[in-house]
């Protein structure tokens, strides 16, 4: 309702028919992006799949596997697409992600229960976001800069969490990680995929909500789409922002507990390279890196598109293409998103 | 109307000194400070030798540091080095390699060694061209742009080598430019290219047309553009400028060690923008110069040495370049705002 309210604007009214297709595209082309890597990948492989299981792409197995790998990504994406849509960027996420992991595979393996890790965790990924605000909102450093020093920063924390001479929090010297450690992350729990799926889903549905209904997702497109005329009209924009940040940490830190829940590890450099996972998502979701649009559902498919690619791809060529293949959509996602809006300022 | 002008800047270099040059002293001052208190703190930190290795350590990381300097004076970002550095090593090596090797990783082109290079710089100068191309033409953000073309760059690199190496098979020449030394000292070849790099851009930056107005495109690109300034052209040049320079880095790297290595210069990207930072060079462009970069590269190298000097793990060196940016950015925007109050 709002996207096609949003797209009427540039329809013009001597040719109704086309621009109503074009706008419809606009709108769902990431869906039929989505259908076209499935469709490809699932023709593509037939006998070399055999990763898993012998078979087609398209097999229940698999499915759950990519959906059950792409659970941080997925639950990354919407918090992510909110803080592009105002116009802010945190290069922080990935070092968030892994310094939460290894966060939480330590209160784990010191006999923390379940929830009161998670929960400790998440309150953990919320300070690194709000001082990712705090240095951009009340310190004025440009955000690039700002979330470079603390990926540098979380990330020189999470290895010095875990001791010298060993890669990553792990059962060994004593230690045990508990029983239900890679539950969260690994055991299917409804239509056998697993509990970090479904956090990811609800994420991005509240996170869906929190845009369309709620004064944070507005205020938040009024920053990005023009700073100065927010602020002239009463938004706080810097509590918008703050709020933001304190967002993707909450996020980074449940993609980081699922992360580290999957692998039955705490590696502080699970993280890495997860932000420019995310910009690509978000790039693929047709959010404009100015600031001002974007749609947190549209990044969620973007998401599943590039784990679907990354996954699908190992069955078509060697690993060491993944690089050069995502480096290439990133590229390609960044021009296809500059043709569609010069397209829309010609109008 | 000449002679006015020329009175009106004596003036004003008799009255006040420029920003640019207070924080260049700032930013040296810190490091000779630094070195000082490191060599308190560090036994046998205080030595010639030791102040000499330390420029000579981070030739690479300096030498990349000239082209993104004079990127972000100009408003543009550049993160693509590091890729590049790792891409023109590769194909240097791959180009060189004799034709029939016993594996895939072990036969190459066959080209001669100056062919190779050459054929080398023009791969890395295509990644130069692509960022122009997407920044220049596309108008997408340079960040966005940069980090595309550096997991490009290196995703090449890695297909190249298979995601490992290529060090066998290669010709006898190619070791040499890497582990020549000059003039009878222990200083390689590299270390004498960056410092002639270092002169020359100094130059460019202080005395000739191009580099003042990469100065005035960054302060200020709406009034460049204006004043019939071809900013399309300047950032192009600029771009691939910088991929020339990391494309030679990278070939020199790979004749050192004798090997093209894919994952060479990995966050090396991050050093050149971080030693820049550091240098006082602003992020939102107009401002900042290579001596600077130089001496923020000084402070990065006395903060690491000394680190690993005191027997901190490696882990450390994250926390510390952080702490260090976090300081420089907070003392160079508290020192202009007090300064020009």
């Amino acid at each position: 309702m709002n996207l096609m309210s949003q797209h009427s604007s540039f329809v013009d009214p001597s040719n109704p028919r086309g621009n109503k297709v074009s706008a419809f595209l606009r709108t769902y082309y990431i869906y039929f992006v989505l259908v076209l890597v499935v469709t490809v990948l699932s023709v593509a492989n037939l006998d070399r799949f055999d990763l898993f299981e012998r078979g087609n792409f398209l097999n229940q197995r698999n499915i759950i596997h990519i959906l059950r790998i792409s659970a941080p990504l997925l639950t990354l994406a919407g918090a992510f697409t909110l803080l592009m849509v105002s116009g802010y960027i945190d290069l922080s996420v990935g070092s968030t992600m892994s310094l939460s992991a290894v966060v939480y595979a330590l209160l784990a393996i010191n006999g923390v229960p379940f929830f009161a890790a998670f929960a400790i965790t998440l309150v953990v990924g919320f300070g690194l976001g709000a001082f990712n605000g705090f240095l951009v909102v009340r310190l004025k450093i440009t955000p690039v800069i700002a979330t470079l020093i603390t990926l540098s920063l979380y990330k020189g924390i999470a290895l010095l969490l875990v001791q010298d001479g060993v890669s990553a929090i792990k059962s060994g010297g004593g230690l045990k990680m508990p029983e239900w450690f890679n539950f969260y992350g690994r055991e299917g729990v409804l239509l056998g995929l697993s509990s970090a799926f479904w956090v990811a889903v609800v994420v991005t549905l509240a996170l869906v909500i929190v845009q369309n209904r709620s004064l944070l997702g507005k205020y938040a497109a009024a920053t990005g789409g023009n700073p100065m005329a927010a602020k002239l009209s009463g938004i706080n924009t810097k509590k918008t922002i703050f709020s933001l940040y304190a967002v993707v940490g909450v996020a980074a830190a449940l993609a980081g507990i699922a992360r580290s829940s999957f692998m039955s590890l705490g590696d502080p450099l699970s993280g890495d390279g997860m932000e420019l996972s995310a910009i690509l998502v978000v790039l693929l979701g047709g959010t404009a890196f100015s600031g001002g649009e974007g749609r947190v559902l549209r990044s969620f498919i973007g998401a599943l598109i590039i784990m679907a690619l990354t996954v699908g791809m190992l069955t078509l060529v060697p690993a060491y293409y993944q690089t050069l293949v995502i480096g290439t959509t990133l590229l390609a996602a960044a021009a296809s998103n500059h043709l569609v809006s010069r397209k829309e300022s010609a109008q | 109307m000449r002679g006015s002008k020329k009175t009106g800047g004596a003036l004003i270099q008799n009255r006040r000194m420029s920003d640019e040059v207070y924080i260049t002293l700032l930013v040296a001052s810190v490091a000779v400070g630094l070195f000082l208190i490191a060599s308190l703190l560090v036994p046998n930190f205080f030595q010639w030798l030791n102040l000499l290795n330390l420029v000579t350590n981070n030739w690479a990381v300096i030498s990349l540091g000239v082209g993104v300097t004079f990127l972000l004076v100009s408003g543009n970002f550049d993160l693509s080095v590091g890729g590049v550095v790792a891409l023109s090593g590769v194909l240097s090596v791959w180009f060189a390699q004799s034709t029939g090797g016993a594996n895939a990783l072990s036969s190459g082109l066959g080209l001669p060694y100056w062919l190779a290079v050459l054929s080398a710089i023009t791969g890395a100068l295509a990644i130069g061209g692509l960022n122009a191309l997407f920044v220049v033409r596309f108008r997408i953000p340079s960040i966005i742009v940069t980090l595309g073309t550096m997991m490009v760059a290196r995703g090449i690199a890695q297909v190249i080598t298979q995601g490992s190496q290529r060090n066998t098979n290669l010709p006898v020449e190619f070791g040499v430019l890497g582990n020549l030394t000059a003039f009878g000292t222990s200083v390689k070849l590299p270390v004498v290219l960056m410092g002639v790099l270092l002169v020359v851009a100094i130059f460019i930056e202080r005395k000739m047309v191009f580099g003042r107005l990469t100065y005035w495109i960054g302060a200020n690109p709406v009034a460049a553009t204006l004043s019939g300034i071809d900013k399309a052209r300047h950032v192009t040049f600029l771009y691939l400028f910088s991929s020339v320079i990391a494309g030679i880095v990278g070939i020199l790297l790979s004749s050192e060690f004798k090997s093209g290595y894919s994952n060479r210069g990995t966050l090396m990207e991050f050093d050149a923008l971080v030693i820049a930072l550091l240098g006082g060079v602003a992020i939102a462009g107009g401002f900042g110069s290579v001596v600077g970069m130089f001496f923020g590269a000084l402070i990065l190298a006395v903060v690491t040495s000394a680190a690993t000097g005191m027997t901190l793990s490696p882990d450390w060196q994250y926390i510390l370049k952080a702490v260090a940016v976090f300081l420089a950015i907070l003392a160079q925007t508290w020192a202009l705002a007090r300064r020009n109050r």
